[in-house]
């Protein structure tokens, strides 16, 4: 399995949101890293998520690979994670920080 | 990124102490680094998964971009455990600070993969354009 780990806001994604978020991100992983992800979904409890020193409306979503990747390879892949949260979780770029990091 | 998570046993971190711990330790990082605040990330939970408290009351663990200095790295973690202690009230020694280091070419943010350290105000000035060129094209 590939690992994914999903920082959210607490009330700031819908439940119907959460389900496409892991579907998606899950089938993100299948179709690059070869195998489903499993997905840790961890919620900011409200009041205790800041970004800027101010209340955060950020998600964090972090892959890890299969493999190492050059930067031509992981560049796409960023924006592709990217794109699933920005549209799925109604976030704008600044408010989407996406990682795929290699395996240790 | 970087990101700061704050774990703290039930009870030991007042709600009133973590908007000034994350103010802290935004101006900490900025000023250690010189990387700009719109990207600092602090995450506060009780009692959670990561970093493992051990015998203390209060960790704070630090994703950071990879480039730092071990006196820079240093810094951050002193002064971080010490704004932690001073609002909770915690004894030093039940608090305790660390970063590990991803490489900023693995994240993106707002759209762009990071910048390597020292190289913020370039990417700050062609991000914020790229971003204002998106914006004037929604319109």
């Amino acid at each position: 399995m590939t690992i994914c780990t999903c920082m959210v806001q607490e009330g700031q994604i819908t439940p119907a949101q959460e389900a496409a978020l892991r579907a998606e991100t899950s089938a993100f992983a299948e179709r690059h890293f070869g195998t489903l992800g499993e997905i840790n979904w961890v919620t900011v409890p409200s009041g205790n998520g800041y970004t800027e020193g101010k209340l955060s409306t950020s998600v964090i979503v972090s892959v890890t690979a299969d493999r190492s990747l050059a930067p031509s390879q992981r560049i796409p892949l960023l924006h592709e994670l990217e794109e699933i949260w920005r549209t799925h979780a109604n976030r704008t770029a600044n408010e989407v920080v996406s990682v795929i990091r290699d395996p240790q | 990124m970087p990101l700061y998570i704050v774990n703290a046993k039930a009870g030991a971190m007042p709600k009133e102490a973590k908007p000034k711990i994350a103010a802290d330790v935004t101006r900490i990082h900025c000023d250690v680094t010189g990387a700009p605040p719109q990207f600092v990330h602090v995450f506060f939970f009780e009692d959670g998964p990561m970093p493992p408290l051990g015998d203390k009351s209060a960790m704070i663990f630090g994703q950071i971009r990879a480039g730092r200095t071990d006196a820079q790295k240093a810094q951050i973690a002193r002064e971080m455990a010490a704004s932690i202690a001073e609002h909770t009230g915690l004894g030093a020694d039940s608090v305790h600070a660390f970063t590990t280091d991803t490489p900023a070419s693995w994240v993106m943010e707002g759209g762009d993969v990071l910048p390597e350290p020292g190289k913020e105000e370039a990417w700050l000035g062609a991000h914020e354009a790229k971003l204002a060129v998106e914006a004037e094209a929604a319109e």
